[in-house]
């Protein structure tokens, strides 16, 4: 049904509005919100968060491979969407100026930091490793008793692995045969 | 879509400050340079690049300490004085939900809002623009849950329905809501088991009277193109 405004009516009105503005009523129309969601057909992953081991849920909403929001999962039985502001800075994780992308080395006796790339890193510690490992490994100790362990090397982290990374971890050293394997959060 | 509100209910806040965190990540704001004031309150202040902050209230109550987290933020007036006053319309209030958001293109940052605001909340970014709680309005539109509530670890920030979270507050046994009929109701509301003065929250606020008048003052101040100094407004609310 449709309604028409008559002569009449339009002089009402503009008289009303004319009435209303002369005692301060904002008149403009409330202008509709407009913004549009930042995670709008964003991909949704589900990641755990690394940092401490109660392991809450949390979604990554990326567009083009980028991150753009990190939140806590509803769905995650643990914390059930909430976080901990820990938890809550995980997008600075991926975007963040002062990221460290390259591994730094400081030589023995410098005061400088150098970037130096992955490889070098890598086979520089394995390099290290073995040169410790095969140097003090002790098959027996003092008693004869046969032991099969290294005391040169220690081992000290992490809170940020997950259950799977520690497993893999721990079974790596203690295939070296460290036996001082400790984790920070008891120090 | 009911007006909506938060309710907060500083008994239950751990002081862990996820909020801040939480709000500062989606509202893509940055950090700050801050200083130790003595106390685990930080940063000092709300600014325009922070929205939401938990104040960490110190008192020896009958010989014991009591460490008291008061959330501070817009809260969301049922009659908002800072949209009276705005003579740009920046400021507006969200018919639907209640929520007092703003357009930071359309404000020319005069400062009038911070002036009128019973609460002393609005602040302002270095370009001079308003920057203050908006209750994500983006999230809310869009069936969302603001990102402080969200987060929250304890429930010391609840969403929803306004009418259903001071029922709720109620059942659950809380005498004191800050918030239910203040300023036509705020949008924000607190749950208290002691007085508002424990919790450092204002007691009865109240918007400036003349703040409708001011509102037109600023209006044919900016439609003349005339420049809008702070002073004029403080001394036409004084």
């Amino acid at each position: 049904m449709s309604m028409k405004l008559t002569r009449r009516d339009f002089l009402k009105l503009s008289i009303g509005s004319l009435v209303l503005s002369s005692l301060g009523i904002n008149l403009e129309p409330v202008k509709a919100y407009a913004k549009e969601l930042k995670i709008k057909e964003a991909k949704e992953t589900t990641t755990i968060c690394p940092y401490c081991s109660v392991g809450c849920g949390i979604i990554v909403y990326s567009k083009g491979g980028k991150v753009v929001n990190t939140e806590g999962d509803p769905d995650h039985p643990i914390n059930e969407g909430s976080l901990c502001p820990k938890g809550a800075s995980l997008y600075q994780l991926a975007n963040n100026p002062y990221r460290v992308l390259k591994p730094l080395y400081r030589a023995p006796y410098s005061d400088k930091w150098k970037e130096v790339s992955w490889d070098w890193a890598l086979d520089r510690i394995a390099k290290l490793v073995k040169q410790t490992r095969d140097k003090y490994f002790m098959v027996k100790n003092e008693k004869g008793q046969v032991v099969n362990r290294v005391e040169a090397i220690a081992h000290v982290g992490s809170a940020a692995l997950d259950n799977e990374e520690c497993y893999i971890l721990q079974k790596f050293l203690r295939a070296l045969g460290l036996v001082y394997i400790e984790h920070q959060a008891r120090i | 879509m009911a007006r909506k509100g938060l309710l907060i209910t500083p008994d239950l806040c751990i002081g862990c400050r996820a909020c801040q965190v939480a709000c500062k990540s989606w509202n893509d704001l940055p950090a700050e340079k801050t200083k130790n004031n003595g106390t685990h309150e930080n940063p000092p202040d709300l600014t325009g690049y922070t929205y939401n902050k938990i104040r960490f209230i110190e008192k020896v109550v009958n010989g014991e300490v009591r460490w008291i987290f008061v959330s501070q933020r817009c809260r969301h007036c049922g009659e908002p004085a800072c949209v009276q006053v705005c003579p740009v319309g920046a400021m507006q209030k969200d018919l639907d939900t209640g929520i007092v958001f703003y357009d930071k293109n359309v404000c020319i940052g005069c400062q009038a809002c911070r002036s009128a605001c019973p609460f002393d909340v609005p602040r302002y970014d270095k370009q001079g623009k308003i920057g203050k709680c908006h209750m994500c309005i983006d999230r809310v539109k869009a069936g969302l849950v603001p990102a402080c509530a969200k987060t929250c670890p304890t429930g010391a920030i609840r969403f929803g329905d306004r009418d259903e979270l001071i029922e709720k507050a109620k059942a659950e046994g809380f005498k004191i809501l800050h918030g239910e009929k203040e300023l036509g109701g705020l949008g924000v509301v607190f749950a208290l088991s002691q007085p508002p003065s424990y919790y450092e929250l204002v007691e009865n606020p109240q918007k400036p009277e003349k703040v409708v008048a001011l509102g037109e003052m600023l209006k044919i101040l900016v439609a003349k193109g005339l420049p809008i100094e702070n002073s004029i407004i403080k001394e036409f609310l004084s």
